[in-house]
């Protein structure tokens, strides 16, 4: 299935009042591959997985979903056709236990009324739980199962609200910089959890600063500046690219 | 006749007024569901009418009821409004509704249930104008309440200290870094608030001549409807809302009877909360703390 | 148990029923000042059920609940569509209208009250009570009551991860709506009489105080606070008129100082540690 493209954005066009945000926005992330998506902050990377969720109507252009616009699908609806994400600042529910937070990610796999209204916590370890447990476990977390998230440090939470993301058996995940905040041992155990996703069949669309992190994982790499798609190709050839290296160089001198 | 109607409705409102301006004010400069607002309203009549009962001069009294209700309201500020900052959503909510119940409990249980006389103060010095007939007392609440209106708004613009308070109400981290003393200003603005309450409340008394421990209940919630008919945190807004109010309820009495004033005040309420959440004159409710 | 005994539990067991017809909706963050309206519309139905069509108590008193969420379900989509404050304002008009309404409804005795001739005797209070509680305690066992606080939490993530939050909303408003109105059908039973002006304004404010002063992030929350709210008078003997003053310092000094309630998950964590450690392990963790 490698290269037929799952997602494609087609002429995207999306702008906050005056301020374009996406321009003419074209790319494919190819099925069982993982796509980088690079760029400067405020390139709109994050707009882009806001568009993809729904959460954001773009004004002009398509989302095509193997080969089906997304237009037409709800943002509730869209985890159902296999696109779930993580969020850049995590976004976990603070008056949950982490298990708690990820039964909340498997909702879609769940069946209807009967699951919703079943007693499962009076059920001792029901298979929901377990299946959170051996999520986490994955990650090395299966520790913190019964936490508060609101206590938890930073770098456990990110690992946490990937986890979620994982859970709905979707096709597409979308990682908002995952490897943020995180510390060298966890950065390496999440990009063997990436592999084992890949492995799975999981198609990656991943925000990442970290380059080596990037060029560890991504098979595919595209860089947005300013909402418009610079330059894609694998790492190495976009590095080459003298509009991504003006755009990183004015990074790096304005800060 | 539909012209004395009117008036009667324009007066009832510029007591609404008032009570709608205490509540735009918690709301628009400190994002307060302030609900002790209408127990301060009934503060401001019962402990002017206690103190006449005292023998004390009926404006002494009046004073004296306005600086009770004032250090009421810095008791909402110190317990209810300061904690919340860092606690859950409804807190400041639930603990100003406390505050009220607090109030109204101790009326009913020091003064009871019954509805009492208030002296007619200020005689019955009635203007006549073609066939209206306008009292002396409603002449008084509608010149305090747009003598209050106009001095606020004014305040709010030109004075240092309405500079201040509307950098607040914009942004409490700019206003602090800009040097101002938020801790200091917040509870003048409480005093402010609840004076315009409490006032409210003994202007009702002087108009109608009488007062409750449920007087609050009654018109403090007319209050917060005409707040939200005129928008949240809109000084103009809560003048139209108060009007407003005023005037569909003597209009509806006179057309339905009196038990059915609720089902147009609150009905009408209803409706423009689905429809108009910002009210007439608010700007879309943005901010908000629960 | 004497008569004042029974009395007290007669006035706990309304106390909270009312306490979980407000829990529900706020355990999806809705604010619903207006609960009595809600009771209104129970009471009324149920008591016009057994005294004009002569039905038996049970069945009216069950479809004065129903009644009370098919009012509900019929102002959700309008009145869902507001939120935090504004929506708390909603709900406090609508209970306004709903009693405003009772007051000028010829065929249920208007301002005059109404006579309710079936009695429901306090043991019926006391099971209908045990099974509404036993309801709420098992739905806080399943995954809805999980999506409330999902929702309650983060409604944006909520939907994102395939919640239906609208129809979760909905339906925790309309569940409060159905509980209430129970409540209201037995309370008409039970004391035979009702007037408009009993569901009003101070009753939607009282019950939810005493839930809030309970705490709302665990089920037991709202059973805690009614039981604080109903006994703390009667076991300090204050005289009638100071139990709300009393109820009141109540409040306002315990949300300075713990404002997220009594019974907060924590303190949940910890007693249920400490029950583990007697029962069987991987049972009833609250
Ligand atoms: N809801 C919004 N309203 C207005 N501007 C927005 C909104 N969301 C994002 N933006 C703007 O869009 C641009 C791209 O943002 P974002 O996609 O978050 O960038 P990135 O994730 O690449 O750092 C930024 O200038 C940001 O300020
Ligand atoms: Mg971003």
């Amino acid at each position: 299935m490698t290269g037929t493209p799952l997602l494609r954005f087609e002429d995207v066009h999306l702008a906050f009042g005056g301020l374009r945000v996406l321009q003419s926005l074209d790319f494919d992330v190819r099925a069982g591959e993982a796509t980088a998506l690079i760029g400067p902050n405020g390139a709109g990377k994050t707009t882009v997985f806001n568009v993809i969720s729904g959460v954001y109507r773009p004004q002009s252009g398509r989302v095509l979903l193997d080969g089906r616009d997304l237009a037409a699908v709800a943002p509730r609806q869209r985890i159902r056709h296999g696109i779930a994400r993580s969020f850049q600042n995590v976004r976990l529910m603070a008056h949950l236990s982490v298990c708690e937070n990820l039964m909340v990610g498997q909702h879609v796999k769940t069946n209807g009324l009967r699951d919703l209204l079943a007693p499962f916590r009076l059920m001792g370890n029901h298979r929901w739980r377990r299946e959170a447990i051996d999520a986490l476990a994955e990650v090395g977390l299966e520790a913190h199962a019964d936490a508060p998230v609101g206590g938890l440090p930073y770098g456990i939470r990110k690992q946490v609200d990937l986890v979620r993301a994982t859970l709905a058996g979707a096709s597409l995940v979308m990682l908002d910089e995952p490897a943020a905040g995180l510390n060298p041992t966890e950065t390496n155990a999440l990009r063997l959890h990436l592999e084992r996703l890949k492995a799975r069949g999981i198609t990656l669309l991943v925000v990442e600063h970290d380059m080596h992190f990037i060029d560890r994982i991504s098979d595919h790499v595209v860089v947005l500046n300013f909402g418009r798609k610079i330059a894609e190709g694998s790492l190495a050839e976009v590095r080459r690219h003298p509009e991504v290296r003006a755009a990183y160089l004015g990074i790096e001198e304005a800060a | 006749m539909i012209a004395q109607q009117l008036v009667n409705g324009v007066m009832l409102g510029a007591i609404y007024v008032m009570v709608a301006l205490a509540f735009t004010l918690a709301i628009g400069i400190l994002n307060f569901m302030n609900f002790s607002i209408p127990g301060l309203f009934m503060a401001g009549g019962m402990a002017t009418w206690i103190l006449i009962h005292r023998g004390v001069p009926w404006w002494a009294a009046a004073v004296v009821a306005l600086i009770v209700a004032a250090a009421i309201s810095l008791a909402v500020e110190r317990l209810s409004y300061r904690p919340s900052n860092e606690g859950d959503v409804e807190v400041p909510l639930v603990s100003s509704l406390g505050f009220l119940v607090l109030l109204q409990s101790l009326v009913l249980a020091t003064v009871g249930s019954d509805q009492q006389a208030f002296p007619a103060v200020l005689g019955d010095l009635n203007l006549r104008i073609g066939g209206l007939v306008i009292g002396a007392a409603q002449v008084l609440s509608l010149a305090i309440s747009m003598v209050l209106v106009i001095g606020l708004t004014v305040a709010l613009k030109s004075t240092s200290f309405g500079r201040q308070i509307r950098s607040i109400a914009e942004s409490r981290e700019t206003a602090t870094l800009l040097g101002i003393d938020v801790g200091a200003v917040i509870p003048r603005v409480f005093v402010i608030s609840a004076v315009t309450a409490a006032l409210g409340g003994v202007l009702f008394a002087l108009n109608y001549l009488q007062v409750s421990p449920f007087m609050g209940e009654n018109v403090g919630f007319k209050g917060v409807a005409a707040m939200i008919v005129g928008g949240m945190g809109s000084v103009w807004g809560a003048v139209l809302g108060g009007l407003l109010i005023g005037v569909a309820e003597v209009l509806s009495i006179r057309l339905f009877g009196a038990d059915t004033v609720d089902i147009a005040v609150y009905g009408l309420l209803l409706v423009l909360l689905v429809v108009r959440p910002q009210g007439l004159l608010g700007k879309p409710p943005a901010r908000e703390k629960l | 148990m004497s008569g004042y005994q029974t009395g007290v539990l007669v006035i706990l067991c309304f106390n909270i029923i009312a306490a979980y017809a407000v829990y529900l909706p706020l355990a999806a963050n809705q604010l619903n000042l207006g609960i009595a309206g809600f009771m209104a519309v129970g009471a009324y139905a149920a008591a016009w059920l057994t005294t004009e069509l002569n039905w038996a108590i049970a069945p009216a008193v069950l479809v004065g609940g129903g009644a009370s969420a098919l009012v509900a379900l019929v102002v959700a989509t309008p009145i869902l569509r507001t939120q935090g404050i504004y929506l708390a304002l909603a709900t406090f008009a609508l209970g306004q209208v709903i009693s405003a309404v009772f007051l000028n409804l010829e065929v249920v005795g208007a301002a005059a009250g109404y006579q309710v001739p079936a009695y429901a005797p306090a043991p019926a209070v006391f099971a209908a009570t045990a099974a509404i509680v036993a309801v709420v305690f098992y739905l806080s066992r399943t995954r809805f009551a999980l999506y409330l606080t999902a929702l309650k939490n983060d409604a944006t993530v909520s939907e994102l991860l395939g919640l239906n939050v609208r129809a979760l909303q909905i339906a925790a408003f309309a569940i409060g709506a159905a509980i209430a109105g129970i409540g209201g059908g037995l309370y008409a039973h039970h004391f035979s009489f009702i007037e408009a002006q009993h569901f009003n304004v101070a009753l939607s404010i009282t019950t939810v105080l005493y839930v809030l002063l309970g705490g709302t992030q665990t089920v037991w929350g709202p059973l805690v606070g009614a039981l604080v709210y109903t006994l703390l008078p009667e076991v300090l003997r204050v005289g009638a008129g100071w139990r709300y003053v009393l109820f009141a310092l109540f409040i306002i000094g315990f949300m300075a100082v713990r404002p997220r309630g009594l019974v907060t998950p924590d303190l949940g964590r910890r007693l249920g540690a400490m029950l583990m450690r007697r029962a069987r392990p991987g049972k009833a963790v609250p």
